[in-house]
C-alpha cells in the first residue's frame, strides 16, 4: 500500500484535505521493526509520533523506574497511533513500545517538522490536534473497559 | 467512501491486554479474529461513540476461539 493511502485510512488525518495529506507525507519516515525491538522506553524523552502501517506492537507500563517486571497495557495495531503524549506535552515517555510482529512497519513525523506545519497551516494542525484529543479519549475508554 | 472501524477489543478470561485496531469491516458476533498470532471468537459488538467521518468506534469482546 502507498503511503498516501496509509495516511487516508489512519485516523490521525480524518477531516484534512487532499493538499494537507500531501504535505504531511512529506514529513513522514518509514522505519520496520523486528519482533521484540523496542521502538519506544519509559522515562525516556523522545520527539516522534509514530503511525502503525503494519504489525503490531505492545504497550507496556512499570509502576516505578526499578519494577522487573512491566505490565501489558495494550497490544495497538495498524491504524493506531502511539507517541502522542511526548510529542503534545514533551514530557518523558510514558511507556514502552515493543514490536510483537515479525515485521512492524511504521511512518514516523518529527516534533519539529509537525509544529511547523501546524505553524504554516493552522486547519491542519487543528485538525490532526483533535484527532490526537480522540484518540487519547478512545484509549481512556479502551483502559475503563478492559477494567485496568 | 469506505468506512473504518477503530475497535476496542477487550478479551474475556486470560491474560491478553486487549488491543486498539482499525480494520475496514464491521465484526459480528461468531466471527474470529487473528491479533497477532492468537485467533479469538466475537462475542459482543457495542458501538462505544458516534461515528465522525468515515470512522466508526466500536468495543468488541472476545475470547480465545476454541480449536
Amino acid at each position: 500500500m502507498d503511503l498516501l493511502s496509509v495516511l487516508k485510512n489512519a485516523e490521525l488525518f480524518e477531516g484534512v484535505t487532499p493538499y494537507e495529506l500531501d504535505a504531511l507525507t512529506k514529513i513522514c519516515q518509514q522505519r520496520t521493526y523486528n519482533a521484540g525491538d523496542v521502538i519506544t522506553a519509559q522515562g525516556e524523552t523522545g520527539d516522534e509520533l509514530f503511525v502503525i502501517c503494519d504489525g503490531f506492537v505492545e504497550v507496556l507500563h512499570s509502576d516505578s523506574p526499578s519494577d522487573p517486571s512491566p505490565r501489558a497495557v495494550v497490544n495497538l495495531g495498524q491504524g493506531q497511533i502511539f507517541g502522542e503524549m511526548a510529542l503534545v506535552d514533551r514530557g518523558p515517555r510514558s511507556a514502552t513500545v515493543r514490536a510483537i510482529s515479525k515485521e512492524t512497519i511504521v511512518q514516523v513525523i518529527k516534533r519539529d517538522d509537525f509544529e511547523e506545519l501546524c505553524e504554516e497551516n493552522h486547519h491542519l494542525g487543528y485538525i490532526v490536534m483533535r484527532n490526537i484529543a480522540v484518540d487519547l479519549s478512545f484509549k481512556l475508554r479502551h483502559q475503563h473497559l478492559t477494567g485496568q | 467512501m469506505t468506512a473504518n472501524y477503530k475497535i476496542s477489543y477487550v478479551v474475556r478470561g486470560g491474560d491478553h491486554p486487549g488491543a486498539i485496531v482499525n480494520t475496514d469491516q464491521r465484526p459480528l458476533v461468531g466471527d474470529r479474529v487473528k491479533l497477532g498470532e492468537r485467533e479469538f471468537t466475537v462475542l459482543e459488538v457495542i458501538d462505544l461513540i458516534p461515528p465522525r467521518g468515515d470512522f466508526h468506534y466500536l468495543h468488541v469482546t472476545i475470547q480465545l476461539a476454541k480449536n
